[in-house]
């Protein structure tokens, strides 16, 4: 029964793989197209040396391969794609893959830790609210809530930088992933946590954790609105529901009742917007990337964007739909775990 | 009782301290022969010739790599900066310049070696020359102003000495060979990694080093950091000893708050990019070292286009001219941090010498911008747009508002427009637009080529679009003038028709202000407006 069930939900997530190419096709053409019709020219940008002329713009461009017209560029762009290349950086010299191969794993070490963070506060937040609805709890939770969407992530993060940083001196410097007199480990996973788990390097490990607290801390705040907010709703309706009735009336414990049965039932919205949070928040957090230095994906790309440095920006499109798709994919096999129902339609 | 906890305490406090003081040597001590440079900018390719380098790679290939020569320092309001008229050797044991000024010739230390240990030679040398003219690569602009065009004109005469050609005796072919671009590279290592389509090793150099200079690439993260490590047998600085610092981090910190706070908490020991607003706090908190030097050799201009209409009327351009708040602007964008090029008086209504950039007698007076505007046929003003790029906005923002709203008290509309910096730049280049801020900066400051590039042409920098033959006759003929009071007359000349014909307006040099820790010595502002790390000590 439940091989049937895992195994139904195999083949819907293959499907939905398959049938997500065609999207994640058609925004590979826009990105492409929406960066050429955008104002300003990279080869004059990037030609800025103190006597670069015309001669240096026209080489950037045969470089570039801008000396060619659009549907010519478009098709060596997806021949180049089809053979992995993601083509160059003109802002870090480097291939556009290997760059973001580098990046990502900051991006995703941070995205995860804060949305553990954001889920381990949401979830207990949304269940006390939802426990005790128009009590003062479930205010404060309210307002607590309204106050972390309200803040900007930059101002959040600028904030605690200043009190756990500047003023106390708690928080290393806010100087990316981990401090530079630090040295790293062996690269295994990318995700410097667990790297320096595999390498035995507890005092890197916890050199790593401190610097990850803050940025993530400032990430998690401004999420964990949306997740305990749909925590409580969905548990309310659980809670007034008739088996939730019917397990109080048989005497149940209080924390079969309400974890067992009303939160496992009220958990699936809950997983549908953590998964979409989630892939926001990969592409979101641009600012908090920039205020600790944390040399993650979205900074790269916003960089490229304002030189409009194409290649990166083409690659970080393309990587954020398909992690969009991969997401999806995580979040359905999530479903068919949470309510095995699902995966018999 | 009493006596025995404070013995207690004492005993406690001195074994603490012991175990500090043994403990704290070995780390304090790298700390301190380790400069942490912080920096909103990063380095993207270790050969600085690369299209798209930016000025970070600059900084970092003066210290990775050594030139035949180098420019000096001197004191400016006692402050160190460059010197463009002493040039001193670097792999140069000395030069000679033929009486014609036709030859320059070379001879190399006999001690010079790579980083991999094989002897510099004139073969290198060459070999490193003829790749800066005849590559696809930014050195060939470079050097061109200096009459340095090709491998012709670099001949070895034996291993230790080499010849350089002039077609005309010009005084910049010396200090271009001084400049990031024609940097010694060892030839024979490079060409290992030529191919037929790369004959000039440009891709491997990007991402290696081949050089004899004072640090080592130790690790190179694009747009993140670089950590270079001394070169132990380097000798060209002043005193025949290597650079100080052991190990140098450059780090990219992109928040310019976090900078400030990074070097205010002794964490970072200098940082150049910081807000002018964080600098003055910084300043008048009394705890760093503050250097603000004005760049001498940049200026920031407020900008019209001399072919577009109304602005290809003089008059008009005057109007605008007499119309700027200058002291208002000065103090909103900078904090009065910098040099003003506005607000000077001529007595004799003449310059008062032949330097560009130069203080013009502009003030703000609406009457005479009225009286301008009416003799120009517009008395009632007229409607524009004025254009900033995205990266100066906290500059340009608050400088764009005084001027419209100070134009706007003459009839003139403006709209403000704010451009993404690629954007920004093709127009400029493209010559569409009316009225902009932007700004220079030119490696080798002398009167004829501030002129020449900045002044001349269908060209990007030509900001003004400026075409007045006249000017252009003078400064190229300058260009070539050996006498030096002919040279100043020349100089005079231009600046008078600069004011006369308002081109574009001259507004002031901003400050360069490094922020750094007590104990860093030796600042010095550089012609590449970055810091060289081999200037720097600590005490």
């Amino acid at each position: 029964m439940v091989r049937t069930g895992l195994g139904a939900t195999m083949v819907r997530a293959g499907r939905r793989l398959l049938s997500s190419l065609p999207a994640l096709f058609g925004v590979l053409v826009f990105t492409f197209l929406l960066m050429r019709v955008l104002p300003g020219d990279p080869a004059v940008f990037f030609a800025s040396g103190p006597n670069a002329g015309k001669e240096e713009i026209e080489q950037i461009r045969r470089q570039m391969g801008l000396d060619k017209s659009v549907p010519e560029q478009l098709v060596f762009y997806l021949s180049d794609i089809g053979h992995g290349n993601l083509g160059r950086s003109m802002m870090t010299g480097q291939p556009v893959l290997k760059d973001l191969r580098e990046r990502l794993p900051a991006s995703l070490e941070l995205t995860f830790t804060a949305l553990l963070i954001a889920l381990i506060a949401a979830v207990p937040l949304g269940v006390i609210a939802a426990l005790r609805p128009g009590s003062i709890i479930d205010h404060g939770v309210r307002l607590f809530c309204a106050l972390g969407v309200c803040v900007p992530t930059f101002v959040s993060g600028l904030l605690l930088i200043y009190v756990f940083y500047y003023l106390f001196g708690l928080a290393p410097d806010p100087t990316g992933r981990i401090d530079v007199f630090t040295s790293l480990p062996p690269q295994r996973t990318g995700f410097l946590s667990i790297d320096f788990l595999l390498a035995g390097d507890f005092e890197g490990w916890w050199a790593a954790c401190r610097q990850l607290i803050l940025p993530a801390v400032s990430m998690a705040l401004f999420v964990i609105a949306p997740l305990a907010r749909i925590t409580r709703a969905s548990m309310l309706v659980s809670l007034g529901s008739d088996f939730v009735r019917t397990a109080r009336s048989v005497g149940l414990s209080w924390r079969k009742v309400v974890v067992t049965y009303a939160l496992r039932n009220a958990i699936l919205p809950v997983i549908t917007i953590a998964g979409i949070v989630f892939s926001t928040m990969l592409g979101a957090n641009v600012l908090v990337e920039k205020v600790f230095s944390w040399p993650g994906v979205a900074s790269y790309a916003l960089d490229a964007l304002l030189s409009s440095d194409y290649a990166p920006v083409q690659g970080f499109v393309l990587l954020m739909a398909s992690l969009f798709v991969l997401v999806n994919l995580v979040v359905d096999i999530c479903y068919g775990i949470a309510d095995p129902r699902v995966s018999i339609e | 009782m009493r006596f025995v906890s404070f013995r207690l305490a004492s005993s406690v406090l001195a074994t603490t301290a012991l175990l500090l003081i043994a403990a704290a040597p070995s780390q304090a001590q790298t700390r301190a022969e380790t400069l942490r440079y912080v920096t909103g900018a990063s380095v993207n390719t270790l050969d600085p010739n690369i299209p798209g380098s930016t000025r970070e790679s600059f900084a970092l290939s003066m210290s990775t790599y050594d030139r035949l020569v180098a420019f000096g320092r001197k004191q400016l309001n006692g402050k160190w900066v460059f010197d463009l008229d002493t040039i001193t050797g670097e792999l140069a044991e000395s030069y000679d310049v033929s009486p014609d000024g036709l030859k320059i010739t070379f001879r190399l230390r006999k001690d010079a070696k790579f980083q991999d240990g094989s002897p510099v030679t004139a073969e290198d040398v060459k070999w490193s020359l003829d790749r800066c003219v005849t590559a696809p690569i930014l050195g060939k602009a470079q050097l061109l102003t200096g009459s340095l065009t090709s491998a012709d004109q670099f001949k070895v005469i034996d291993p230790l000495t080499i010849e350089v050609t002039l077609p005309k005796p010009d005084k910049l072919a010396l200090p271009n060979l001084a400049t990031v671009y024609p940097m010694i590279i060892n030839s024979k290592v490079a060409k290992e990694h030529a191919t037929a389509d790369d004959p000039w090793a440009t891709a491997w150099l990007k991402e290696h080093t081949a050089g004899s200079g004072a640090y080592a690439v130790e690790s190179f993260k694009p747009g993140e950091q670089v950590i270079i490590k001394r070169n132990e047998s380097w000798n060209r600085g002043s005193a025949n000893k290597p650079a100080f610092f052991k190990r140098v981090i450059v780090q990219s910190v992109p928040e310019p708050a976090t900078r400030a706070n990074l070097v205010e908490r002794g964490d970072a020991d200098l940082v150049l990019d910081l807000q002018a607003s964080d600098v003055q706090s910084l300043e008048a908190k009394g705890k760093l070292k503050v250097i603000s030097t004005p760049q001498y050799n940049a200026v920031t201009y407020v900008s019209m286009n001399n072919q577009i209409p109304p602005f290809d009327n003089v008059n008009v351009r005057r109007a605008i001219a007499s119309a700027l708040p200058y002291e208002d602007m000065f103090k909103a964008a900078l904090f009065g941090r910098g040099a003003p090029l506005f607000g000077a008086t001529w007595p004799d209504g003449k310059p008062a010498n032949g330097i560009y950039p130069f203080q013009q007698p502009v003030k703000m007076d609406l009457d005479k911008a009225r009286e301008y505007l009416k003799a120009a046929g517009l008395p009632e003003g007229f409607s524009t747009t004025f254009s900033f790029n995205v990266g100066q906005a906290a500059t340009a923002e608050p400088m764009a508002a005084l001027v419209k709203e100070s134009l706007g008290k003459i009839g003139i509309k403006v709209d403000i427009q704010k451009l993404p910096d690629a954007q920004m730049s093709t127009q400029i280049n493209e010559k569409k637009l009316p009225f902009f801020t932007e700004g220079i900066v030119a490696w080798l400051p002398s009167t004829d080529y501030f002129y020449r590039n900045f002044y001349t042409g269908n060209q990007r920098w030509n900001y003004s679009s400026i075409n007045n033959p006249d000017l252009a006759a003078i400064a190229q003929e300058a260009r070539f003038e050996p006498d030096k009071a002919k040279y100043e007359e020349a100089g005079r000349k231009l600046n008078a028709m600069h004011f006369d014909l308002m081109p574009q307006i001259m507004l002031w040099q901003p400050n360069q202000d490094a922020v750094m820790a007590p104990s860093i010595e030796g600042y010095t502002y550089e012609f590449h407006r970055q810091v060289d790390y081999r200037d720097v000590s600590r005490k």
